[in-house]
């Protein structure tokens, strides 16, 4: 029972262990381009996700045939993963140019140094605030 | 490493054959898998790798960045003239059926255009990524 359940939704088990892959790789590692490609491989499960749904068993392209009773796949999800797929290599693209951003301003994309950084900067900042504030009383 | 003959070679011969199959995919969009999304991003895929094995320069010489900034517009013009012509010949927008006498053409002609489109519009921001990140150069 067990081995066909797994032989049936194995779709469903490689899509699971791909997002827990990912997800594992964005919360344990430090460096922001890994996190980035951990992003993109938990992105990539919810694509399969999709598909594997759309997909019918025996189902052709959706292009009329003329033949009677053709069975088709449902071209509805596998549509919008495409225009996920796109908008995935932007935002893929916008999160890149954004380490690089933070790699040129603080010399680091570490985020442990970061935060670092951020504590001992935010320190500073709070007080050049409390300045600003007793000088404009 | 990107002195090694091999890789060169291998370049060299690998680049006509994924254009080849860029362009296939592209043709074949219409009846089966295939379409303007992938074969852009597998013809910049071939302009990418003459990057990667002969430096950016070269790939610069070989697909300058003007050529790629005039195609990413082109393709969306494409696209979108698609769509107005079908109005200016009474229908309405990206409706195919005005472009030939029968509909089953006008529909396949009308699917080959926008493909088209896409698929420039794709090549020239996969290329124009590309480039923007490996030829960053930092402020001061």
């Amino acid at each position: 029972m067990s081995i066909n359940l797994i032989v049936l939704y194995w779709n469903y088990i490689i899509v699971i262990m791909l997002m827990m892959a990912g997800l594992y790789i964005i919360i344990s590692n430090q460096n922001f381009i890994k996190k980035l490609v951990g992003l993109s491989i938990f992105q990539s499960s919810v694509f399969i996700f999709y598909i594997s749904l759309g997909k019918v068993s025996g189902g052709t392209a959706p292009i009329l045939t003329g033949i009677e009773d053709t069975v088709y796949s449902n071209p509805l999800p596998h549509v919008l993963i495409l225009t996920a797929i796109v908008v995935g290599v932007a935002t893929n693209a916008l999160g890149l140019a954004l380490v690089v951003r933070i790699q040129e301003a603080f010399k680091s994309i570490e985020e442990h140094k970061l935060l670092a950084l951020k504590k001992e900067d935010g320190l500073k900042d709070i007080q050049i605030e409390d300045s600003k504030e007793d000088s404009a009383v | 490493m990107r002195d090694n003959p091999v890789f060169k070679i291998v370049s060299k011969i690998l680049f006509g054959p994924i254009i080849i199959y860029g362009l296939y995919v592209q043709f074949h969009g219409d009846y089966g898998p295939g379409g303007g999304f992938q074969a852009g991003v597998i013809v910049a895929a071939a302009f990418i790798l003459y990057s990667m094995i002969y430096g950016l320069e070269e790939g610069r010489k070989l697909m300058p960045d003007w050529i790629i900034r005039s195609v990413m517009a082109l393709g969306v013009l494409v696209f979108g003239g698609t769509g107005i012509a079908s109005i200016l010949l009474g229908a309405n927008y990206l409706d195919y059926s005005p472009f030939a006498y029968k509909i089953y053409k006008a529909q396949h002609l009308g699917i080959i255009i926008v493909e088209l489109g896409v698929g420039l519009t794709v090549f020239a921001v996969m290329l124009g990524l590309f480039n923007a990140f490996a030829g960053f150069k930092p402020h001061k």
